[in-house]
């Protein structure tokens, strides 16, 4: 084991390395390409035994990653944002023919107006495409969600493809200290994967991907996806209790950051909850009972252990980093959706959009959303459209900006 | 597979099924029977990878008719889908993590609309890294499965959903074909070639041949299609020895970009091919429409011209 | 309300048949749905197509599985088992076949409920009249006649409007009025007893579990199991093989799409019917002209 200064792009890639994968198809986006950068290095270096290859789109990318898995390969793979997008229609074949493999996505707001900081647009977009997804707050995560991602997705009980998503810029060029596993103790947690039954083989053929008309056998194995995603749910916590024997990090499904008496609860996701955390000590400091709920597996999504930490707790706000336009926040309708049925749900659901395209989001801010809450508190109605995360001072800045551009 | 040393009579070709019958696919599918030569030179070991179109009806849940693997993918990805399977089959050897003799011919299979429209790019990027694959575009000059369209593929002067005849447009199509097979060659892939069904002989003898060369194998066969032309069934091996015959339909090959034609047709008038099909009648009914045809037996005269000045065309 | 479900194969007509029923019931003042639903299947596959023709607005949708009228484009359909054409037959409904036989023959071969079994060789009369087998014009009019729910001119104005939309000529188009006509005057009115939703047993709702693969996932390990669909049904015309003078030149071997023609120990050509189409390339290419048709007349 040694500690070194990564960037979140670099995490991701020694997740890779470790994990040793076969193959990786890549195609650059800013600012995925550190990541196939040290890749491709490694591997013409003779560091890493795999085949690194670059296609002509992502379209591309992820369909190769997609059938070199049915061909049973072990396959890591990278894009942003656009590239998310353009290969979208293959997020969705690729679930369907259930092969296991890691995608790393680098969010990055999507265009138009195109844009180069995150937000959580991209990601979100593909999170009914049947892919687990793990969301990350750090360097060190970043790296660990890979080798977990493997050891969740080449599950049987899953047999999914698995994101990683880490923030644009916040993550990806930003260095911390990580601590890189020795690459036996990753034999341990993650052996070869088994390639026994149901891959391209001159001696056991299958065919896979075949149409399937009429809805019923339709229905069946798309509702066969459905739970094989929720099942996702028990083998994480078990791969996370394996992680954790062997590497001693913790990570379950939702972090609770000082939850345990908290009345007032920050749910958030991502890079931009080390903000949230901090916003959080800083108001404790002041006599807040304030706590933050860090949604780390969003699909499948974890709601038993979302209704647990929000039960009894006097007010709720959820942070989406995205914009649905014309429905709001989309965590925020998920959380309160797992929520309904329980009497105990906190009277105040709050949604808050911030963070759109890397926007900063103050202390000021959070503590006006705490505000917020309270000033509900007492009241029958709750809006339930979002507070846009904006302030005067931004106001002025967009007036400026729009003059300049001559109406 | 095919134990044939070289192609010469019909005597030749493997007895051997690869691709049964049963399959949904139209009766008197000119592709299918491409498709089905193609694979007794192929061989049993052998995955494709079938680009959305007509072809994705073959296998249909739970039936295939292969005895082989097959993967469907989507329309814009064969040959990226055929990248992937080609690299994780040889770094799965080569790690020693499968035995060699698993090892599989990996062949890419489109229709014209995925070919010569929107799997374009995808084909360029696998002929540029030259990816070991065979890859068969079975060219029905429209997108045939959403109900015949046009696409880039589809000839002037041919009526499609999308290029009905009006008096605005009496020609239908009003664009040229999409000359695939030059932009193809122009990547200089190490072996390519168009091919007919009804050409039985010259097909297995050049996909024998493809076999000798690692890296892009190319194939466009024509593919009759009784219902989008328009014509009864049992024609669709005429109407495609027609084709040859009028020129209209080369028969080429191209090493490493070299070309050559592999049969000199006897230049029937191309209305002997036209007059056949259902999607040209416009072009004799009510009036007939001499511009038109006229344009269409020029376009193959001149498409012939300097050939037939050259030696390598031999008979 | 009356429900008709037409049953033939792609290529004959049903759809057309289905939207001339439609747009006759239409132009006669009737609430119509037509809708045909194709299968994965392409020309000369099993197809279906729906009509429903009210005094009220229609609310239903999509499949009829419910009948009133079963119209059979096809005979061979009758055996084909993909076809499904007996779902939802039952007693008082009107089960209409095209076909030579005899009505008593099909009831009893098939052993049908008491519905009440028509028949007619549209075929025939399209044969002799239009030269073609699409038998959408003959077979709407057919229906036409037996639900009553279109005089004959309302029935040649259907027929005008739906066969110029798929660009058939205005003589083809007349010949096909004649034909249908022919067929209208040969039928009569029946009563309908139109269905009735009566609920014996509701559907089961059962909680799907999951199921790890192979099962859980959609994997085909079979091989070259299509042998088991018979597409032999499609075929219209049958092609046979003159021993005596064929020369095992093996050309209808390397021409059949569908690989029905093998090579026995003596390289003569053996033809598998299960799943030939009827495709009759064989026939045409055959240049010792050892290859004979015969219009398919199933054995019941
Ligand atoms: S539409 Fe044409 S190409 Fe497609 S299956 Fe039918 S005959 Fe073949
Ligand atoms: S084409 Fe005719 S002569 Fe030749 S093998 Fe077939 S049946 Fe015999
Ligand atoms: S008619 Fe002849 S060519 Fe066509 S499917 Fe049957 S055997 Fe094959």
């Amino acid at each position: 084991m040694v500690r070194e200064m990564l960037t979140g792009n670099a995490s991701a890639a020694w997740g890779a390395r470790l994990a040793d994968v076969d193959y990786v198809p890549s195609f650059p986006i800013t600012p995925q390409t550190e990541i196939i950068e040290n890749i491709s290095s490694w591997i013409r270096d003779r560091e890493m035994n795999a085949k690194f290859v670059t296609m002509d789109s992502e379209h591309s990318m992820i369909t190769a990653a997609g059938t070199a898995a049915a061909t049973g390969a072990r396959v890591f793979t990278a894009t942003s944002s656009q590239g998310l997008l353009y290969g979208m229609e293959m997020l969705y074949t690729i679930s369907g023919w259930r092969v296991p493999l890691v995608l790393v996505n680098v969010a990055r707001a999507i265009s138009s107006p195109i844009t180069l900081e995150p937000d959580h647009n991209d990601i979100l977009a593909a999170r009914d495409s049947g892919w687990i997804q793990i969301h990350v707050e750090n360097c060190q995560e970043a790296l660990d969600a890979v080798l977990m991602g493997y050891k969740i997705s080449e599950d049987e009980r899953v047999f999914l493809p698995v994101i990683v998503n880490l923030d644009g810029f916040y993550l990806s060029f930003t260095r911390e200290p990580v601590e890189i596993p020795d690459q036996k103790d990753v034999k341990k947690f993650l052996p070869p994967f088994n390639r026994e039954n149901g891959y391209f083989r001159a001696s056991k053929p299958v065919s896979r991907g075949a149409a399937l008309l009429g809805g019923t056998g339709y229905s069946f194995f798309k509702y066969q996806m459905h739970l094989s995603a929720c099942n996702a749910i028990s083998v994480y916590k078990g791969v996370a209790k394996e992680f954790k024997a062997i590497f001693g990090r913790e990570y379950d499904t939702v972090e609770r950051y000082e939850m345990d008496d908290a009345e007032y609860v920050i749910v958030m996701s991502n890079s931009f909850a080390t903000k949230g955390k901090a916003a959080v000590h800083i108001m404790r400091e002041k006599g807040h009972k304030v706590g933050l709920l860090k949604l780390r597996l969003i699909r499948p999504f974890p709601a038993d252990d979302i209704i647990n930490e929000l039960l009894n707790r006097k007010g709720v706000a959820i942070i989406d980093q995205n914009i649905a336009p014309g429905s709001g926040g989309i965590l925020y309708n998920e959380v309160c959706g797992c929520l309904y049925h329980s009497k105990e749900r906190p009277n105040i659901l709050l949604s808050v959009i911030g963070g759109l395209g890397g926007k900063d989001i103050s202390q000021a801010e959070f503590e006006h959303i705490i505000d917020t809450i309270k000033k509900y508190h007492n009241k029958k109605k709750v809006p339930i459209k979002p507070i846009l995360l904006f302030t005067e001072e931004d106001m002025k800045v967009t007036n400026n900006i729009i003059d300049i551009a001559g109406i | 597979m095919d134990r044939a040393k070289i192609y010469k009579n019909v005597k030749d070709i493997n007895e051997e099924e690869f691709v049964l019958p049963g399959t949904p696919l139209c009766a008197g599918c000119g592709g299918l029977l491409a498709l089905r030569l193609a694979y007794k030179v192929l061989g049993q070991k052998v995955v494709i990878l079938n680009a959305a179109g007509c072809f994705t009806l073959l296998s249909t849940y739970p039936y295939t008719p292969f005895r082989s693997s097959w993967l469907y993918t989507a329309m814009a990805c064969g040959p990226a889908g055929a990248q992937g399977i080609r690299d994780a089959l040889d770094i799965l050897i080569e790690k020693g993590s499968i035995p060699k003799e698993e090892n599989l011919k990996v062949v890419v299979l489109t229709g014209d609309g995925s070919a010569y429209d929107i799997g374009l790019q995808s084909t360029s990027g696998a002929i540029h890294r030259n990816l070991d694959f065979y890859y068969i575009c079975y060219d029905n000059e429209a997108f045939g499965n959403t109900g015949f369209q046009m696409a880039s593929s589809s000839p002037y002067g041919s009526r499609t959903g999308t290029t009905q005849p009006s008096d605005a447009y009496p020609m239908a199509t009003e664009q040229q074909k999409k000359d695939l097979f030059e932009i193809w060659r122009a990547h200089k892939p190490p072996y390519m070639a168009t091919v007919s069904p009804a050409h039985p002989v010259d097909l297995s003898a050049k996909f024998k041949k493809a076999s000798e060369y690692k890296g892009p194998k190319l194939f466009i066969t024509l593919a009759p299609c009784p219902t989008g032309w328009g014509y009864g069934a049992s024609r669709s091996n005429r109407i495609a020895k027609l084709a040859v015959e009028c020129g209209i339909w080369p028969l080429k090959e191209a090493i490493e970009g070299k070309l050559k034609h592999t049969y000199i047709p006897k230049f029937k008038p191309v209305e002997e091919y036209l007059s056949l099909q259902g999607r040209y009648d416009h072009l004799f009914k009510p009036v007939r429409n001499d511009f038109t045809i006229k344009k269409i037996q020029k376009g193959i005269d001149r498409y012939w011209a300097p050939f037939l000045k050259l030696t390598s065309c031999k008979r | 309300m009356i429900r008709v479900r037409f049953h033939g194969r792609g290529g004959q007509g049903i759809k057309t048949a289905s939207r001339i029923l439609g747009t006759a019931a239409f132009l006669e003042g009737y609430y119509v749905q037509d809708a045909p639903l194709y299968g994965a299947e392409r020309r000369g596959a099993p197809i279906t197509a729906f009509d429903r023709i009210s005094k009220e607005p229609v609310l239903e949708r999509g499949i009829i599985t419910n009948p009133d009228i079963i119209a059979i484009g096809d005979e061979t359909l009758l055996n084909d088992a993909a076809a499904n054409v007996f779902q939802g037959i039952r007693k008082g409904g009107i089960f209409f076949v095209n076909t030579h036989y005899e009505a008593s023959h099909i009831l009893e071969r098939y052993c049908l409920p008491e519905c009440k079994v028509i028949v007619h060789d549209v075929t025939d009369i399209t044969i002799n009249t239009v030269g073609k087998a699409s038998v959408s014009a003959t077979l709407a009019a057919c229906i036409c006649r037996i639900t009553g729910t279109a005089g004959k001119e309302a029935l040649i104005n259907a027929i005008k409007k739906e066969l110029k939309s798929i660009e058939l000529k205005d003589e083809t188009i007349d010949k096909n009025i004649e034909a249908a006509i022919l067929c209208y005057d040969k039928m009569s009115e029946v009563p309908i007893e139109t269905y009735r939703f009566n609920p014996v047993s509701g559907p089961k709702i059962i909680a799907v579990k999951h199921y790890l693969p192979p099962k859980g996932v959609a994997v085909i390990y079979a091989k070259g199991n299509t042998k088991k669909r018979k597409t032999g049904n499609w075929r219209l015309f049958k092609p046979c093989i003159n021993y005596e003078r064929c020369v095992r030149c093996g050309i209808c071997f390397v021409s059949c799409p569908d690989g029905c023609i093998s090579l026995d120990t003596d390289n003569y050509p053996v033809i598998e019917y299960a799943n030939c189409k009827g495709c009759l390339i064989c026939y045409e290419e055959c240049s010792a002209k050892a290859i004979e048709t015969k219009r398919e007349v199933r054995t019941w």
